[in-house]
């Protein structure tokens, strides 16, 4: 305890057990960073007490950015001065989270010298997340992150920091190049990302195929998931090989798939046109199946979480689209949809809010798509219906003039 | 209306940013919407209104703030910061 | 120091992911053909070219001192050529391409008390948020709970036991920084009381019909208390959702005798089988009980295990409860149904069960 300044008996009790301790972390650069020490106290008294002790407000970026650092001050200031001042900057990860040593000690030398020493790796949007440091710190911290080619990520009302799966650099069923989409979109819309001019934040996750490793169904406004329209190919003497290792194909992979579109009988016989594409039987069987060649991605809209109005998954707004550079039809698509939300958004509505009030029979036409049957999982069911225009009879426009 | 230069539509954002300062906070939405009813849409344009803002924010005479939601305020003393 | 100013860099965006990958990654880029599982937390990816990339996984607090991401680089140099990357659940990868190097590099990762797993039917980490570490809105703490349910679930992120995946996650507040609305459990930090209004600062510090209008229930007013403009609370109408806190710090939420944690289930991400589904209330209050929350953890273990039980082979926590039904899903884990399980939001009725199709 010599380390630390405040006696911490209750934080101490997570020190113990089998699975990383985060009061570990801490304790490892309290010695030399009396912001950690004052963390310590002040999350103890926390623990104490059943609540936390953060102010949000204030700071939101360096000189220039409206977005990338998070604004957090102690409301115990007075008794945990060295975590008066608690900001977080976030740092726009290299795509599909991969990193040299070299560039992680970077990282760790930076923040070594202008801030707390801990991390997350990382938030939950994708980030770098640089956790604590003091307002004097920001302006250093950044010019030390740009000057060795790093860059901040997004907060606010911005596009948020896009992230991405593993995709084609590790993952045999990636449908698109998941990275060098991410990489592109980030560079190509640098300005969304770090001047806030939107009505509210925008997301957008890419994931390689239907899996969904990043959770871009939940957690993106934009979620673009790899798939593919021609046949899953099948290596008919590698489905035996599973079925001699114990796993009843029957009853596990096609009893299990959702469109019941294949049966098995020593050979397996797939109906594509039937199939979902949902990935069970290729999880199940990654040495003999794999998705087509015809690939491309699902892109669907407007997942977020309950805050305002309700949770919302993304759904269905153009089945197939390839994914290709320059991307030009996906980042078209991106700006109508922007522009119709500047237009329409109220401040803390999110894409999939503001469609939910207005309608697709309005936002479809602002993005210059047509209705499809793959939007809906079915026609509606209630015959309230918008028509846009109705008939006038002759006698009766005749009056009117 | 004469074409505005994007210094005077910058100008013209910082008064409105000033003049409702305390009152009601701007979002960039608030003030483009603005300054294109003002000038007319074939003299001022979105691009041009985010230049605008672009040239208020490098040289600090405004700041991005954030209160559920980014905003364009003035420069503060430190908001939750104790004196 | 140079008095000089730098000149300014902006707008460059993150490094190109190509300078951080494994020589072997970049040979065979969109090149791999299958992958199997060597043991849990190891995968081995294969390329048309034949090449190998090896992955171990080792779980991570998330939380990290710069002290272990410099252990981590230092494993990557004597192990993985200096290439590792981190997961969506914030575990860390190391990347090898000499499979003798892989026992030596877990049992160094194990001596340090770092566990390898996480992979296909195992509980991998739980997304979490920040917690009373550094959240202004949080409802509990996340790094707390979360060591302490991983503490118990630790045999399951080790071994690949389960009937399927099980993806736990937590939220300390109802923002949710992360897929907390999609996981197989969701543990879920909640207010229980309605915010308490500053009357004396409200109307000085935030707008009052901006606040008015934050409210997803309506259940704020403008209102004149003691002469000064603030507003007032329709407690009846109010769900605690703290919007209102978000955009008005004169709004507090906090208060430890009613905020706490609920337990939700049933959720997922992922297309395979069923749709990517929310997950579904189990649990409406536990009462924060730091340091470690014994009830949380008794309760996700409890759930966990009824699951792993009944559970036939591929099925995830919703995809057996859609089987057996919420009624025998309720019998069988012992939790009380209640008022608080029956919704009562926007769309509730949607959720109304419209038919004669019961279980007895």
């Amino acid at each position: 305890m010599a380390d630390t300044k405040y006696e911490t008996p209750m934080l101490d009790e997570l020190e113990s057990g089998p699975w990383p301790s985060f009061i570990k972390e801490l304790k490892k650069v309290a010695p030399r960073k009396p912001m950690v020490q004052d963390l310590l106290g002040q999350l103890e008294q926390s623990y104490e007490e059943g609540q936390g002790h953060w102010k949000h407000g204030g700071i939101v970026g360096v000189m220039g950015y409206g977005g990338g650092v998070i604004g957090r001050y102690s409301d115990l200031a007075d008794k945990f001065t060295n975590c008066a001042h608690f900001h977080t900057i976030r740092v726009n990860q290299p795509a599909g989270w991969f990193y040299t040593s070299k560039a992680l000690r970077t990282i760790c030398d930076i923040w070594e010298r202008h801030g707390s020493g801990l991390t997350n790796m990382h938030g939950s949007t994708g980030d770098i997340v640089l956790l604590g440091t003091t307002t004097s710190e920001l302006e250093p911290t950044f010019a030390e992150l740009t000057a060795n080619g790093f860059d901040l990520g997004g907060s606010g009302s911005d596009m948020r920091t896009p992230s991405c799966c593993v995709g084609k650099a590790r993952c045999e069923w990636a449908c698109y190049d998941t990275m060098a989409l991410t990489y592109d979109l980030t560079q190509s819309f640098q300005d969304a990302l770090h001047r806030p001019a939107f009505p509210y934040k925008f997301k957008i996750k890419s994931a390689g195929c239907p899996n969904d490793c990043v959770a871009s169904i939940a957690r993106a406004d934009l979620s673009i998931i790899g798939t593919w329209r021609d046949d899953i190919r099948v290596d008919q003497e590698g489905v035996k090989a599973y079925e001699k290792a114990g796993l009843n194909i029957e009853r596990d992979v096609c009893g299990r798939c959702p469109a019941r579109c294949m049966e098995y009988s020593g050979k397996l016989m797939i109906d594509n046109r039937a199939c979902v594409h949902c990935m069970h039987c290729i999880n199940a069987m990654p040495k003999a199946l794999r998705p087509g060649v015809d690939t491309g991605a699902t892109i669907l809209i407007g997942s977020k979480a309950p805050i305002v109005q309700g949770a919302l998954l993304s759904s269905v707004l153009v089945p197939f689209m390839k994914i290709e550079p320059p991307y030009q039809e996906l980042k078209d698509l991106i700006e109508k949809m922007w522009e119709w939300r500047d237009e329409n958004g109220k401040s803390r509505e999110r894409i999939g809010e503001l469609i939910q009030r207005m309608g697709m029979r309005n936002f479809l036409p602002a993005v210059g798509l047509e209705p499809n049957p793959d939007m809906v999982f079915h026609p509606r069911a209630n015959p309230y219906v918008f028509y846009d225009e109705y008939f006038v009879a002759e006698e009766e426009g005749e009056a009117q003039a | 209306m004469a074409k505005p230069t994007i210094d005077e539509i910058a100008n013209a954002m910082f008064d409105m940013v000033s003049q409702y300062d305390g009152k009601k906070n701007l979002k960039a939405g608030d003030l483009t919407k603005a300054m294109i009813a003002q000038y007319g849409e074939g003299n001022c344009t979105k691009d041009e209104c985010k230049q605008a803002i672009r040239i208020l924010m490098d040289s600090g005479r405004c700041v991005y703030s954030y209160f559920g939601g980014s905003f364009i305020s003035l420069p503060k003393t430190e908001g939750s910061a104790p004196q | 120091m140079t008095t000089q100013p730098a000149k300014r860099i902006t707008d460059i965006g993150p490094p190109h992911y190509d300078q951080m990958l494994h020589p072997v990654i970049k040979e065979n880029y969109g090149k791999w053909k299958y992958h199997e599982t060597l043991k849990p937390g190891v995968l081995c990816h294969v390329s048309e070219t034949g090449q190998k990339i090896y992955s171990v996984r080792a779980g991570s607090p998330r939380l990290l001192s710069i002290d272990t991401i410099r252990w981590y680089a230092d494993l990557a140099d004597k192990y993985c050529k200096g290439y590792l990357r981190f997961t969506s659940r914030n575990n860390v990868e190391f990347l090898l391409d000499d499979p003798k190097l892989i026992d030596p590099l877990i049992a160094e990762l194990n001596q340090n008390g770092f566990p390898v797993g996480g992979t296909n039917n195992a509980i991998s980490n739980i997304v979490h948020t920040q917690g009373w570490v550094h959240c202004h809105s949080s409802a509990t703490d996340a790094s707390g709970i979360v060591k302490s349910v991983m503490d118990e679930l630790h045999p399951y992120f080790i071994s690949e036991k389960l009937p399927a995946k099980c993806r736990v996650a937590l939220a300390c507040c109802l923002n949710m920084c992360g897929a907390v609305h999609c996981s197989d459990i969701a543990i879920l930090g909640i207010h229980r009381r309605p915010p308490k209004p500053k009357h004396d600062i409200l109307g000085k510090t935030c707008e009052i019909p901006t606040v008015v209008a934050s409210c997803p229930t309506g259940a704020i007013r403008p209102a004149t208390v003691d002469g000064k403009q603030s507003v007032e609370i329709v407690e009846a109408q109010c769900m605690y959702c703290a919007n209102c806190y978000t955009v008005c710090p004169s709004l507090p939420m906090n208060d430890p005798l009613n905020d706490g944690i609920s337990i939700w289930v049933g959720g997922k991400v992922s297309n395979a089988r069923s749709a990517p589904a929310f997950s579904k209330l189990a649990i409406p209050f536990i009462p924060n009980n730091p340091p470690r929350w014994p009830e949380v953890v008794e309760a996700v273990k409890n759930i966990v295990e009824v699951w792993a039980k009944h559970a036939r082979k591929f099925e995830r926590i919703g995809e057996w409860i859609d089987r057996i039904g919420w009624k025998r899903f309720f019998e069988l884990t012992g939790i009380e149904f209640t008022k608080h399980h029956i919704d009562d939001f926007k769309h509730a009725g949607l959720t109304y069960h419209t038919s004669a199709h019961l279980r007895f």
